[in-house]
């Protein structure tokens, strides 16, 4: 489509350079030129070269430098000539078509309208009549993935996915900012969910082995249309967010199994303390050491079982009875009961909750 | 090149989940170490502490001299091979191979020797220039691992790279791995659940359970002289056959008395702390090669004959395995492909009690192997 906006600027460069102007695309075949009987000719030796150096090349009666001077460019400017005029006619040719490309990717860009959709920066009225604009399917399953990165990178994230997701008819990728990208991605259908959260841990195991850092990854809902790609990056913010709280040693965070965790973190704060003060007397959570809430957790990963947590805990059965004790006579809950461990597990997570205090979507 | 060292180290997370308790290990220069366990048992979460992915929240980790702890990940050395490798699908391997050191603006001769030297070392010289969807499943593998040799790291870290590949592949891939390992001479620390990848590639491993080392030992020694239950179930496939069993003394010698049967321990197998376990219970373990229905086997060892019921017979090509119920407990027998016994049929067999192990049946120790 950019096409037609090249063959514009060619023509009006035509009147001002006595010399064959046009465009190549990324298989070295003449998409837009000055001298029209050339379209659909093909220049392919020189876009080894090209790929190399990135910069200006002459071969065979023609002066050519990429348009965006970086790995994956798409467009070549040509003009004729491989005197020293040419290497600064070249030179102009690239930024008057850089500028019409920035302009028409701005205006006609999918990946920036789908950025514009899942940041609610376009009007509901006008995302269909855009998406028509841009042959964007409007009813098809997607589902937006929030990757979250550690720390900033000198080295670019996005560079990264974008070369593991080529697909930009299906995949977008989208900065947000320094630390956090977006993959819309377009999947089969409602159930993919085992598939995603091995896509995740893809991009996981890559942004690890090529950047060295650590990544998260929040999993949206996967939608049926455009109209509700937001929810679905909403729900993987969310996911990401209640994942930092409740699950800290997970990487990945799927919406839809966020569990009770995803219940407390849409309680009000005040609501959660008043919880708290009366399910435990004054400062008694407190009162817990780290070695007894270890206790707890063990107990609690181990079905309330007294024999199986003990030999986990390398202790006598009678001591961890004694330390269930001493939590009973603190809290007043006897956890080997289904009913108290339920009413302090969902305290705790709680507390935590509330210590962590966070980003509320 | 550099050796490792562990102290110490204890990887906590802030909802009171423990995955790794003082872990101390001191991996050597050029090693092949293999951490190895079920999973939750902290073996990936201490090769992401090595390689600075995750905190280290207490304890001190050193590459070479050099301490570590608060060293960003990619100061490090350090070269990763995950399960889920992802090869960029519009690029050639060449390319694959060269994006990370593109990406760190190498210079282009010294990504051209590295990735050439790297393919030659795999093996995949003839295809760098094919795009991944035509490489096999085997030779994908070899480019992520050839993403990581042309980093030219001190430690390669690889975590369950194996594991999504078939079972064929991944044999021949863990030949491969060794061959690989012997050539560049470097260290690799190795994750993986699968006991037969420890034993084939490792010069030690690592057993680890519930984010503690159970054993480290060369893979020969763990597999005859195992610590603990634990360990012995895990290595070897069929697993450890375990047995619950009572020490008896009848004038002077020891036996080992279960259900209907009583068979007197072999001399070699008495010492002080096995005596001071008679009349006690005990759990004893015997490896399924260690159990024989062969006649000539009958015949020499007579004192250790019981009677069994065949349940099931699995013939594996060059051995069968016999699942056996020996008065109610299940018993697995690795023997000749030669038998003739059968399903619901009654056999005799022998239980080599040379090679039996005993273990404490509260604490579940080795008391001897």
């Amino acid at each position: 489509m950019s096409n037609r906006f090249f063959q514009g600027v060619v023509y009006q460069l035509k009147e001002s350079i006595d010399r064959t102007v046009g465009v190549l695309d990324e298989n070295g075949i003449v998409v837009a030129c000055s001298d029209l009987i050339k379209i659909g000719e093909k220049h392919d030796n020189v876009l080894s070269f090209i790929n190399s150096t990135l910069d200006t090349v002459k071969d065979d009666g023609y002066t050519y430098k990429p348009i965006v001077q970086a790995p994956g460019f798409e467009y070549i400017a040509f003009v004729e000539g491989e005197d020293e005029l040419s290497e600064k006619y070249i030179s102009l040719i690239v930024i008057a078509l850089a500028n019409i490309k920035q302009y028409y990717d701005e205006k006609f860009d999918k990946n920036n309208f789908v950025k514009n959709v899942i940041l609610n920066n376009i009007l509901p009225g006008d995302v269909y009549i855009k998406a028509r604009e841009l042959h964007f399917e409007s009813d098809a399953f997607r589902v937006a993935i929030l990757i979250r990165l550690s720390e900033k990178s000198d080295v670019s994230a996005y560079d990264i996915l974008q070369s593991l997701f080529p697909d930009k008819q299906k995949d977008f990728i989208i900065n947000v900012n320094e630390t956090d990208l977006v993959l819309v991605k377009e999947v089969k259908d409602t159930n993919d969910n085992k598939d995603l959260e091995k896509l995740a841990k893809s991009i996981i195991d890559i942004i690890s082995s090529e950047l060295y850092i650590k990544a998260y990854v929040g999993i949206g809902t996967i939608v049926d249309n455009i109209r509700d790609l937001p929810r679905s990056f909403n729900d993987a913010q969310v996911a990401l967010e209640v994942g930092k709280i409740f699950d800290t040693e997970n990487h990945i965070m799927t919406y839809d199994n966020l569990g009770i965790g995803r219940l407390i973190y849409q309680l009000p704060t005040t609501l959660c303390e008043t919880f708290l003060s009366e399910i435990f007397k004054k400062g008694s959570i407190e009162s817990l050491d780290y070695e007894t809430l270890f206790t707890i957790q063990k107990f609690f990963e181990n079905n309330l079982n007294v024999s199986e947590t003990s030999r986990k805990l390398f202790v006598h059965r009678n001591t961890l009875v004694y330390r269930l004790e001493k939590i009973r006579k603190l809290t007043g809950l006897d956890l080997r009961r289904f009913d108290h461990a339920i009413v302090f597990k969902v305290a705790l997570m709680v507390k935590r909750y509330l210590v962590s205090n966070p980003t509320k979507f | 090149m550099a050796g490792l060292s562990l102290k110490g180290i204890y990887k906590r997370y802030p909802g009171g989940v423990v995955a790794v308790s003082d872990f101390n290990l001191e991996i050597e220069d050029k090693e092949f170490l293999v951490l190895v366990g079920p999973s939750g048992c902290g073996k990936s979460t201490t090769l992401r502490m090595i390689a600075g992915l995750e905190e280290i929240t207490e304890g001190e980790l050193y590459i070479g001299d050099r301490i570590v702890n608060d060293i960003a990940p990619k100061d490090r050395d350090i070269a990763m091979v995950f399960q889920n490798y992802a090869l960029y699908p519009h690029m050639t391997v060449f390319d694959n191979m060269a994006f990370g050191l593109k990406l760190r603006k190498t210079p282009k001769d010294e990504i051209k020797r590295r990735v050439e030297e790297a393919a030659k070392i795999l093996d995949i010289s003839h295809l760098l220039d094919r795009k991944p969807k035509a490489l096999s499943g085997g030779q994908r593998q070899r480019v992520a691992l050839g993403r990581a040799i042309v980093r030219e790291p001190k430690v390669f870290l690889l975590d369950e790279p194996l594991s999504n590949l078939d079972a064929k592949l991944r044999a021949q891939m863990r030949t491969e791995l060794a061959k690989i390992h012997h050539n560049l001479e470097t260290t690799f620390i190795y994750v993986t659940h699968d006991q037969t990848e420890a034993m084939t590639m490792a010069t030690r491993i690592v057993v680890m359970k519930d984010g503690f080392i159970q054993q480290v030992d060369v893979p020969n020694k763990l597999y005859k002289y195992p610590c603990n239950m634990f360990v012995a179930g895990f290595i070897g496939s069929p697993q450890m056959n375990f047995v619950d069993a009572v020490l008896t003394e009848k004038s002077g010698d020891i036996y080992l008395e279960f259900k209907n049967n009583s068979l007197k321990l072999p001399d070699s197998k008495i010492n002080d702390d096995v005596k001071s376990y008679v009349g006690k219970e005990i759990i004893f373990g015997i490896r399924p090669e260690h159990v024989h229905d062969e006649e000539r086997y009958l015949e020499s060892m007579p004192d250790y004959v019981v009677e069994a019921k065949v349940e099931v017979t699995e013939l594996m090509g060059a051995e069968t395995f016999l699942y056996l119920d020996v008065d109610g407990e299940k018993l697995t027998a690795k023997v000749a492909p030669t038998t003739t016994a059968k399903a619901d049929e009654n056999i005799k067999i022998v239980l080599s009690l040379e090679h039996v192990h005993l273990f404490d049946k509260e604490t579940q120790k080795t008391i001897i192997n």
